[in-house]
């Protein structure tokens, strides 16, 4: 390396106390100031909405999930009323299945999860003493993305034509389902998945290349090391349930019978690649809101988090025992009880990692001097609900046991107290806790403590006679029942309970609405807490950390008094804005060194658009209207490519820039080293394990199925499918050439491969397509899958071929050069698992007949 | 002030060089839990849809797996608890900001995901040891 | 070897495990409904009853302990307490005494799970779900064509029958909470389970899995006899149909002719042969009507013909309400009569 290398930080690292001790002159203070306000200014007035700041994407996100909240309340609300007295008939039988539909999903996909994102996305970056999230724009494509989705799904009820099949959507119940009812469901909900999927990708981004210099991982606050493992979980339990939607709709819409049993299929699988993600989606909820919890806990403490360690393994350990536990939801389903063991022993395992969590917050108070506050105090409560929801959930998972109250209301108790104390609870304290932080001003002490009593309250008297409804043989999902049966009283004490949890939740969101202009300024460190987002700007700057500041400790606000005046003062990295351009630090993964200096994006219109034509893309063909949705899917490939072309990967002014204290960092990379390659990494990540469900499922059905594939079945041809393998592997094998042959300065040699391997994938293509041909898809399951593995490869060679031309006309215009490649460096990658998909696909479809 | 315009090394490459082994530790005792959990679900349920005769095989072929996959964790939790060096330094919290406790504390994590991942697989072979049919 | 001695262990203890619900008479009351899973009357309900309140005494245990814990340290003694107490708690707390406690239980609750699946001897049933009603038949020991009856379960007591479970289209749960816990039924997969009845008398089951608009109204009849009273219901249900015994009756039997009832039900011994809906033979004798929704009463039957859509949401069945009075109340005595 020599001094004119501009790929690598130049300087010294880290900062001598000398280098921090020195004063900023204030005339720079006042000029880097006005820079970096002027950089993160705002959109005014209608533009407003075209911010892509984390301060208000994550704000809306939270109002607006808090939104879909309390609209999937009141339809617990009119359910509690109809069940309040036996053979009511407040409400039809159908719009009770209707409501009792939408509540759970709702309270799972469009509050639960997308809750985490928004208060991972508002306050992450503050952890972390950052700028903003390394995606922007990304976020904010979600979010539009998650609004428009759930307008729609919760709009249906409007028309009467929600769906009925209950939130998890069993066939051949739902697949049977006339009306759009299911299609709604599945499609509106695919895309906040894919919503939920980039925000999982934005929020591992972001806590592994985002973090303050210094801050390496044995000093990372709490909170990050949740969204970590989160992000991660969110990656491999929602892809099972994409795959699961892609063969629900491809039965749905062209009656191919991957869940017919009467042709082969078998509603099991949808089983099992639903709860795949669903158990792992209940700790998705859980383990981020325990957060606030972990945050929390020290500050009442007065002391640092004990068991920090265990903490950490607790989180680690939990998200990969989440994925060991699904079966549990089937236990009555017939499998083997040596099957219903091992998942029963799994879901008695993750018990002690969750319990280590609790104990180290017992522990943290038992050496700290508690000085209890309002959001200690709703942390109380939920840890009073979520054991007693724990507990219930250790009796649960004695399958034995669980034959007896499956599916009846006893579930329904120990769901909510799990969700109660484990999500909603939690996420109040964090409200309460955080608010100072997000709006500058403070909650009322008064209403807080009412809103708190009214809720726990409610909550106990509605969800405790529920475990004995339950066990006096209540089943579920019931929209009536009989006098005789004896139910009456419990349901009318949980009926009124219900009234009182509303009651409560009035009191707070009147707390959180009421106007509070007359209110004092908040002191910056309300609590004196001891984490980085304490150093916030009070009032409020849109610049996230006026200068990003080298850390040492867990807690940088306790242990190093000069921190906040150094911070304040420009002392730190990246003050100033020399060019007028949002940027962020990006470090290291593993000692946060400082890298980079990312430039991030700004205000925009194309991320509305782009989901308002993607949403178009899921939402016609709900109505079967598929012209209007292949349209409008090719208007958001447009949008997003114009969105890629004109923000990403840009060229930089200047290779390096002094990023302050001495060291000068580079402006520009490509591959591993640039955020952007990570992401595209993670969401491939993703993207394999939706397959790896898909082929899953033809192995489920070679396992349960004895006519897997059925006698004389016809196979995919051979020889077209290893055209097929052989023209995508050498179209891989082209775009990885280009990437070095572009490298090494012999761009006319790249831009010809970048030229060939498009009309080579679109070959490949075409032969697979053909190898399909003579087989019937909607006469048996054994066509039909062969047929969605070809649909599955040629959509993603598809995106392949974009990512082609779009690196040749980047090469041809200039915008892709041999030293700033790095979109090749992603195409390449997106080829990479590419390449390994048709090899899986053509393994599968041309040997697997032979082997069977 | 010498190396003040000197170009940092790749520091992101010599990072993940130094922790190497601890994050395979941390990593690959979980990840023997997902096998032996795969192993014995899979194992399960292809032995009693295709050949529920061979179960008797299948349940002592699973307790050597067990065997295996215990070997397999306790020996990764040893050399991470050698790396926690908790014995030496007395220090189980590793709090501070330098490369020494940060690789303490991935020892510490790696042991402490080890018995996790043991317990996980002990409960696991507690089925294979009691259920002996496929009903 | 195991799992006897915790059976014996177990058995020793039910009396002393009894004790809260002695504590509180208004559970007690509670638990006597005829769907409860707290009041059973077969050996598998009555393990599951041990084990629930096995695990609720120590859950709640465990629950004061966790929860005084937190009460204490936040509320009564604030001041930091030592340092190596806290850590230890989180070695002991957090993991040697829940794996031992967890380990335990699992052990426990494994250990009953082969004999709640033992093979039935005797008698088999097959109980195939319907939207939403119960299809029956009963298969004796070495029969070689089914007695057929629908929505109402009958078994002898003190012997094991196995039960095999199917449906016809959506996915179902067979559930008698007297007597064991449930078994989903799903279309082209056979599902077993077996149940003991022990003691004689009259419970009800309900469909536990959410199976369209009706879920909840798709409920039966169980009633446990010992084996001899058993058996000669048994050759009663196999028999054919009554004749008609009165006027009515007859011209009752004229009216189910005339409205086609015959195409979707059938009352063996006459014409009617419908297997599209339940098997009317021996309605009168039952227990209920539309699958444990209505009393059989001449005034039931009457509702039932006239409003079954309004009583039972999406019920295939359609609603005769065009038909005069006196034909409904000659088609309800022919139906009453069919014992």
């Amino acid at each position: 390396m020599s001094d004119t290398d501009q790929t690598a930080p130049i300087g010294p690292y880290p900062p001598t106390e000398a280098m921090l001790a020195e004063p900023v002159p204030s005339e720079e203070q006042a000029r880097t100031k006005a820079e970096l306000k002027a950089a993160w200014a705002p959109p005014r007035g209608w533009r407003y909405f075209t911010a892509v700041n984390n301060s208000e994407v994550g704000l809306w996100y939270a109002l607006t999930a808090f939104g879909f909240m309390l609209l999937a309340g009141v339809l617990a609300l009119v359910m509690r009323l109809q069940l309040a007295v036996p053979d009511n008939d407040l409400i039809s039988a159908d719009r009770f299945n209707q409501f009792f539909t939408m509540h759970g999903s709702a309270m799972m996909f469009l509050f639960a999860v997308p809750m985490f994102e928004a208060i991972a996305i508002l306050i992450l970056p503050a952890f972390l003493g950052g700028r903003d999230m390394p995606f922007p724009r990304l976020s904010a494509f979600g979010f539009w993305c998650f609004v428009i989705g759930g307008v729609f799904v919760m709009g249906s009820l409007l028309f009467d034509s929600a769906p009925t099949a209950g939130w998890f959507m069993y066939p051949p119940l739902a697949t049977h389902d006339e009306g759009p009812g299911s299609d709604i469901w599945l499609l509106g909900l695919s895309f906040i998945e894919i919503a939920s999927i980039a925000a999982a990708v934005e929020l591992i981004v972001g806590a592994l290349k985002c973090r303050p210099p210094g801050m390496r991982v044995n000093i990372m606050p709490l909170y990050v090391w949740y969204v970590l493992v989160v992000g991660g979980m969110i990656l491999f339990a929602f892809p099972p349930l994409i795959a699961g939607d892609f063969l629900f709709e491809l039965e749905r819409s062209f009656d191919w019978p991957f869940f017919d049993p009467t042709r082969g299929g078998d509603p099991m699988l949808w089983q099992h690649l639903f709860w795949i993600f669903g158990h792992p989606e209940v700790y998705i909820v859980f383990l981020p809101s325990i957060a606030i919890a972990a945050m929390v806990v020290p500050t009442v403490a007065r002391r640092p988090i004990v068991g920090y360690s265990w903490i950490v393994l607790s989180a680690v350990g939990t998200g990969f025992l989440s994925f060991g536990l699904w079966v549990h939801h089937m236990f009555t389903t017939g499998l083997p009880n040596l099957s219903l063991g091992f998942f029963s022993a799994a879901s008695e395992a993750v018990v002690i990692p969750t319990g280590i969590q609790l104990f180290a917050f017992a522990a943290t108070l038992i050496a700290g001097r508690v000085k209890t506050s309002l959001p200690m105090l709703w942390i109380a409560g939920a840890l009073a609900i979520f054991t007693a929801g724990g507990l219930t959930g250790v009796m649960l998972a004695i399958a034995p046991f669980n034959w007896q109250v499956h599916d009846t209301y006893f579930i329904v108790a120990h769901l909510h107290y799990t969700l109660f104390g484990g999500m909603v609870f939690p996420v109040i304290a964090g409200v309460y806790y955080f608010y100072p932080f997000i709006r500058k001003k403070m909650l009322s002490e008064r209403l807080g403590r009412w809103a708190f009593w009214l809720i726990f309250t409610g909550f106990n008297v509605t969800f405790l006679p529920m475990h004995l409804t339950g066990l006096l043989g209540m089943p579920r999902r019931v929209f009536t029942y009989s006098a005789e049966m004896g139910w009456g009283w419990l349901n009318m004490i949980s009926t009124l309970g219900v009234f009182v949890i509303a009651a409560g939740f009035i009191v707070f969101v009147w707390d959180l609405l009421r106007p509070k202009g007359n209110q004092t300024q908040v002191p910056r460190n309300p609590w004196d807490a001891g984490t980085l987002e304490w150093s916030h700007d009070v009032p409020e700057e849109y610049w996230g950390a006026r200068s990003i500041p080298h850390i040492t400790s867990r807690y940088p606000l306790w242990d190093d008094d000069q921190l906040v005046t150094r911070m304040d003062a420009g002392r730190y990295y990246l003050p100033d804005s020399p060019h007028g351009h949002r940027e962020t630090l990006v470090s290291s993964m593993i000692d946060a060194s400082p890298e980079l200096v990312q430039r991030v994006t700004g205000p925009t219109w194309i991320t509305l658009l782009a989901a308002g034509f993607t949403g178009g893309a899921f939402i016609f063909p709900t109505f079967h209207m598929y012209p209007p949705a292949i349209v409008s899917g090719a208007f958001a490939v447009v949008c997003i490519l114009w969105w890629l072309w004109t923000s990403t990967a840009r060229l930089p002014e200047d290779e390096m820039r002094d990023a302050g204290l001495g060291l000068r960092l580079p402006t520009y990379a490509s591959g591993p080293k640039a955020v952007g390659w990570w992401a595209v990494w993670i969401t491939m990540l993703g993207d394999a394990t939706a397959f790896a469900s898909v082929v899953f499922g033809f192995f489920f059905y070679w396992t349960a199925k004895s006519d897997f594939p059925p006698e004389g079945a016809l196979h995919a041809t051979p020889a077209l499918v290893g055209l097929a393998v052989a023209a995508l592997v050498t179209s891989w094998a082209l775009t990885l050439g280009a990437r070095h042959w572009n490298r090494a300065g012999r761009v006319g040699v790249a831009r010809a491969a970048l030229a060939a391997a498009p009309m080579l994938t679109a070959g490949g293509c075409g032969a697979l397509i053909l190898s399909v041909q003579q087989l019937e898809p909607t006469s048996h399951v054994y066509p039909a899958i062969l047929w969605a593995l070809m649909i599955w490869v040629v959509a993603h060679a598809l995106v392949g071929i974009i990512m082609q031309l779009y690196c040749l006309a980047g090469s041809l215009t200039g915008k892709l050069t041999p030293r700033f490649d790095a979109d090749l460096w992603n195409s390449t990658l997106f080829w990479h698992f590419l390449c390994l998909t048709a090899l899986v696909c053509g393994a599968i479809m041309g040997l697997a007949p032979k082997v069977l | 002030m010498t190396c003040k315009h000197l170009p940092r090394p790749d520091e992101e490459h010599r990072e993940f060089r130094e922790e190497a082994d601890s994050l395979w530790r941390i990593t690959l005792s979980p990840v023997t839990w997902v096998a032996h959990f795969l192993l014995s679900y899979i194992v399960v349920a292809v032995v009693c849809a295709k050949a529920p005769a061979l179960l008797g095989t299948a349940r002592i072929g699973l307790l050597v797996a067990t065997l295996l996959a215990l070997a397999v964790i306790v020996w990764l939790g040893l050399r991470a608890w050698r790396q926690w060096d908790w014995n030496n330094t007395g220090d189980y919290t590793n709090p501070v900001g330098e490369a020494e406790d940060r690789h303490q504390f991935l020892g510490h994590a790696a042991v402490l995901l080890a018995l996790i991942s043991a317990i996980g697989v002990i409960y696991g072979t507690l089925p294979v040891l009691m259920l002996e049919s496929c009903r | 070897m195991s799992g006897g001695l915790i059976r014996t262990l177990h058995l020793g203890s039910t009396r002393r495990t009894r004790a809260p619900m002695l504590i509180a008479p208004a559970l007690l009351a509670a638990c006597e409904g005829q769907q409860s899973a707290l009041a059973p009357a077969g050996s598998d309900a009555r393990v599951l009853d041990d084990l629930f309140w096995v695990m609720l005494v120590g859950a709640v245990i465990l629950w004061l302990l966790i929860n005084g814990l937190f009460f204490y340290v936040t509320r009564i003694n604030r001041a930091a307490l030592s340092r190596r107490f806290a850590n230890g708690l989180i070695v002991v707390g957090g993991v040697i005494f829940p794996t031992v406690v967890l380990g335990a239980l699992l052990t426990y609750g494994l250990s009953i799970m082969p004999d709640q699946r033992a093979p039935g001897e005797g008698l088999t049933l097959r109980v195939t779900g319907e939207q939403w009603w119960w299809r029956v038949e009963y298969w004796p020991d070495g029969a070689d064509a089914p007695i057929i009856a629908a929505n109402e379960i009958r078994l002898p007591t003190g012997q094991r029958s196995e039960i095999v479970l199917d449906s016809a289209r959506v996915i179902h749960s067979f559930w008698i909470p007297a007597l064991g816990g449930k078994m989903d039924m799903f279309p082209g997969r056979e599902s077993r389970m077996s149940l003991m009845p022990e003691t004689p008398g009259r419970w009800r089951g309900q469909c536990a899995e959410f199976c369209g608009a009706s879920h909840a109204l798709m409920a039966f009849d169980v009633v446990a006899m010992p084996l001899a009273d058993f058996t000669a219901w048994l050759q009663m249900q196999a028999a054919p149909a009554r004749p008609p015994a009165t006027d009515a009756a007859e011209r009752g039997a004229q009216i189910f002719a005339r409205e086609g009832c015959g195409a979707c039900h059938a009352v063996r011994g006459t014409e009617a042969r419908g297997a599209v809906g339940p098997d009317l033979t021996h309605v009168g004798s039952r227990l209920s009507l539309g699958a444990g929704t209505l009393k059989t009463t001449l005034t039931d039957f009457e509702r039932w013909i006239t409003h079954t859509g309004a009583i039972k949401p999406e019920v295939e069945m359609p609603a005769y309400d065009y038909l005069t009075d006196t034909d409904l109340s000659d088609l309800a005595q022919y139906l009453k009569g069919l014992e």
